[in-house]
């Protein structure tokens, strides 16, 4: 079993690569329609906006492949990994997403001296019992930092959800594919667990 | 829910190995980078800070290697800051493990850096550390590890590289450092009320109440501190049982 790590420039790859290694999975930088083919899993790191995760992805020809690849290969987004899985975002509204979700994932509200980015550890309510969130206690707080989030979508596509100032959906779930807004290689325990859940699930 | 207190122990690192020392003179050996930073973790720091106190010398691929040590094992955000000039500088770090870096004198010598790496790398892989001390009814700026001073107002400059597009503010009050007395809960609160991004407050932690006032009365967002966890005179754990106490949110390490 080898997982793939999509390189599309963004900066958080290797600590993604280091967290997958140190968990004792085989895992690899995929940069290219062949080398997506070849693995059999995606993790999608993300870092920066969805405008230029987009353009990237194209770039490279990778959108068309990774849109394939989602019908049939289990696939971890995070971050704009997450964000990339919906129709558009508020952040770049020409730039059409995967489409996965139709719902649209919009910028985080100025709220009373919260700050925007959320940035931080927060905690993470899972709404429903999954392979993924085995063995976390539920309210584990997770690492954040973002500016947009998925605030809209169907009942049975939210994963989890997490507040700051209003409720957004910080994990989201279609069969095999999973989102998450924050950084499990950055938080700590909970996160090695959740990426432990990944590499061991079976669909 | 909410953002809970971030609580970061600070590594001063040199040749490859943690050191301490006062006013980096008595410098003494003080434990491997890795095994310090892994204990820190284990103990429930939220983010680590590793600054390479002789970064000026020709060390940098030993730098490079502690950091892709540290990042190997430790899997919360980790800062590095020291001796970052240019661009290329910033790359490398953030490939050999870091998830943010700190910059400080560079700063202030080419302002266009901020705004440079900010674009490249994200604002919230930047951030900008500032030495001040206190004259008057302001704060100055210095430079060069607190040697130099500047012309430039503490919170003028900090509001400056937040509009540049710092994420965070690493604020370390140069009349505390080392004094064990509390931090600048003056300078900092006036800060935090000026900022739109996150302070980390820095400098005089020497007793849990410290840490507390410095996020109740500073409203800091995250406090840094080296010695007090260096030398186990408090732990991250008790730090983080007196902040519940006061009814400021953490993260609990189950």
């Amino acid at each position: 079993m080898q997982i793939g790590i999509v390189d599309y420039g963004a900066s958080n790859i290797f600590s993604v690569l280091r967290a997958i290694s140190f968990l004792g999975a085989k895992a690899k930088i995929v940069a290219n329609p062949e080398e997506l083919k070849s693995i059999d899993k995606i993790i999608l790191p993300g870092q920066g906006s969805m405008g230029s995760c987009i353009n990237n992805l194209k770039k490279n020809d990778l959108f068309e492949s990774l849109k394939k690849a989602l019908s049939e290969k289990p696939y971890l987004g995070i971050c704009l990994g997450l964000q990339v899985l919906f129709s558009l975002s508020e952040e770049s509204p020409r730039d059409k997403g995967l489409n996965i979700f139709p719902e649209k994932v919009e910028r985080l509200t100025k709220k009373g001296n919260l700050k925007i980015p959320h940035m931080g550890w927060n905690q993470v309510e899972f709404k429903k019992d999954h392979f993924i969130n085995n063995d976390i206690p539920n309210l584990s707080n997770f690492y954040f930092v973002h500016s947009y989030a998925s605030k809209k979508l169907n009942e049975k596509n939210i994963f989890s959800q997490t507040e700051h100032g209003e409720i957004f959906n910080s994990a989201v779930l279609h069969e095999n594919i999973i989102g998450v807004q924050f950084h499990p290689e950055k938080s700590g325990d909970p996160g090695l667990k959740f990426l432990k859940n990944f590499i061991d699930w079976k669909i | 829910m909410s953002l809970t207190a971030r609580i970061i122990p600070c590594l001063d690192v040199r040749n490859g190995r943690v050191v301490k020392g006062i006013n980096f003179e008595n410098i003494v050996d003080a434990g491997d980078p890795a095994e310090v930073a892994k204990r820190y973790d284990l103990e429930g720091a939220d983010e680590i800070c590793m600054l390479d106190i002789d970064a000026s010398y020709q060390r940098r691929s030993t730098t490079l290697a502690t950091v892709e040590a540290i990042a190997n094992q430790v899997f919360i955000p980790f800062t590095v800051g020291g001796g970052i000039k240019k661009i290329q500088d910033i790359e490398v770090l953030l490939k050999s493990g870091a998830d943010k870096v700190s910059i400080n004198t560079s700063a202030i010598l080419e302002p266009e850096l901020i705004q440079h790496a900010s674009r490249e790398f994200g604002s919230q892989c930047i951030v900008v550390a500032i030495d001040a001390k206190k004259e008057g009814d302001s704060w100055s700026v210095f430079t060069h590890g607190g040697k130099n001073k500047t012309q430039l107002n503490a919170i003028d400059w900090a509001k400056k590289v937040a509009d540049l597009g710092a994420g965070e503010i690493l604020m370390t009050s140069m009349d505390k450092d080392g004094t064990k007395s509390g931090y600048d809960n003056e300078l900092n609160q006036r800060l935090a009320s000026a900022l739109k991004i996150p302070l980390i407050a820095s400098g005089g932690a020497g007793a849990l109440e410290h840490l507390v006032d410095a996020i109740k009365i500073g409203e800091a967002d995250a406090v840094l501190a080296a010695s007090i966890f260096h030398y186990k005179e408090i732990s991250i754990e008790r730090v983080k049982q007196e902040l519940l106490k006061n009814k400021i949110s953490v993260r609990s390490n189950s």
